[in-house]
């Protein structure tokens, strides 16, 4: 148990260092750049937005997978409560003075182009998945099949 | 008056072209996906999908107005080298050793040439011509949204895999050390780019855009983490009010004969 954890804990910090010791370099290097005023808009977008989609993605799952369970009413307005509170979220913050709103000219502006920057690092994120995923599986089956046992 | 009415007629229209050219494309890709998945209309979904996509990346033509094809453009400049980069991965992996669908060995190194090239391609679009141009000759905007993003989580993911390869595979460290110098060959054209300017960027803005996608990276995780937490909290509250499921009722005399003959049929061999 105490192995797994520790590998968790390795596999964690497999994940931040490399992006922490670019932006250490990013921080430290010649060209000194602060941290970015924007970087927590962007955080909280990002956040909101994602949460939101993929809420929607889950309602959907929860209405095309649910034949066998006699679609059931209770989760679906389950989750569109829990969509509900989303949005509300995001359109409290967004709409409040300057905590959300980044270059765009309103709320919905703000919304939408959220949704389409979600789109276009999502399909990042993925390519990037589909990379790193893909060659660590071409390396598991690259190598030559072991003999199990010899036959006599 | 006048001008005001017509403004906002004008208004209207490119509201109502962009959901309709750009906005709804965009809703008929899921929802296509899940008819598909689903198996209630697979060929039609992906029918519906693939108009939806295709509809997404060629909005830039369809409704130019619209600030949000970006996006669509994105999608379609990167088409190219994204396909390459997939038809790579399947080559590398089908060419080695698998139970089933196996191809030729040759397949190994073309695929390992495809997935090269295609990050050639991506590094061309930041350092070369070929970067995304969108109106107006204008740089894409979110090119520069992109190509952080994809830099950053590629040698996290990368970083990932060769730790848990060593970590829980048997003997595994030279796969483990491969995927180490792919992480840190991502890492060094992420550093690249923080220092020499793109073609049409500046090592500025890429290092300020650096900012943002590590924001964005751990942003999506913590929402996509929200979501899923809330649909468990969800499902498992409906599931923990329903009642427990009735006894049935015990079998009838004819019920225990039928078994009771099928079981004599089976063990004791009369019929042979």
């Amino acid at each position: 148990m105490k192995q797994s954890q520790s590998s968790w804990k390795l596999l964690i910090l497999a994940a931040l260092l490399p992006v922490l010791v670019l932006v250490a370099i990013n921080v430290t290097g010649g060209w000194k750049n602060d941290f970015h005023p924007e970087s927590f808009k962007r955080f909280g977008n990002a956040v909101l937005t994602s949460y939101v989609v993929m809420g929607i993605i889950l309602i959907g799952n929860l209405f095309f997978y649910a034949d066998s369970r006699h679609r059931p009413f209770a989760p679906f307005v389950g989750m569109m409560f829990a969509l509900a509170v989303g949005i509300l979220i995001a359109w409290a913050l967004i709409s409040n003075d300057d905590l959300l709103l980044e270059a765009n000219s309103g709320l919905r502006a703000q919304m939408l182009s959220n949704v389409v920057h979600l789109l276009v690092s999502g399909t990042a994120m993925a390519l990037a998945s589909l990379l790193a995923i893909g060659v660590t599986f071409a390396m598991i089956t690259g190598r030559e099949r072991r003999v199990l046992f010899e036959e006599e | 008056m006048f001008i005001n009415h017509n403004v906002a007629v004008h208004l209207m229209d490119s509201m109502l072209e962009a959901a309709i050219w750009f906005w709804i494309p965009l809703c008929l890709v899921p929802v296509g996906m899940w008819f598909s998945v689903s198996g209630k209309a697979k060929t039609a979904g992906k029918v519906i999908a693939a108009i939806g996509l295709v509809l997404v990346m060629i909005s830039s033509w369809t409704v130019p107005s619209s600030d949000s094809t970006a996006g669509g453009h994105l999608l379609l400049s990167i088409v190219a080298p994204s396909l390459l980069l997939a038809y790579g991965v399947h080559g590398m992996i089908f060419g080695g050793n698998v139970p089933v669908g196996r191809l030729d060995s040759s397949a190994r190194w073309s695929g390992s040439l495809a997935i090269f090239i295609s990050l050639l391609i991506f590094c061309l679009m930041h350092w070369y011509s070929f970067t995304p141009l969108w109106r107006n000759e204008e740089i894409n905007p979110y090119w520069i949204v992109f190509w952080p993003t994809f830099l950053l989580f590629s040698t996290s993911l990368c970083s990932v895999s060769a730790v848990a390869l060593a970590s829980y595979g048997e003997n595994r460290l030279n796969e483990s050390i491969t995927l180490a110098i792919l992480s840190v060959t991502m890492a060094g054209i992420a550093l690249a780019a923080m220092i020499f300017d793109g073609y049409l960027t500046t090592s500025t803005e890429f290092r300020d855009y650096l900012w943002l996608a590590a924001a964005d990276i751990f942003g999506t995780i913590v929402g996509i983490s929200l979501a899923i937490a809330a649909f468990a909290i969800v499902i498992w509250a409906y599931e923990n009010s329903l009642p427990l499921p009735e006894n049935s009722p015990p079998p009838t005399e004819d019920e225990i004969e039928h078994v009771v003959a099928l079981a004599k049929n089976h063990i004791g061999g009369d019929e042979e």
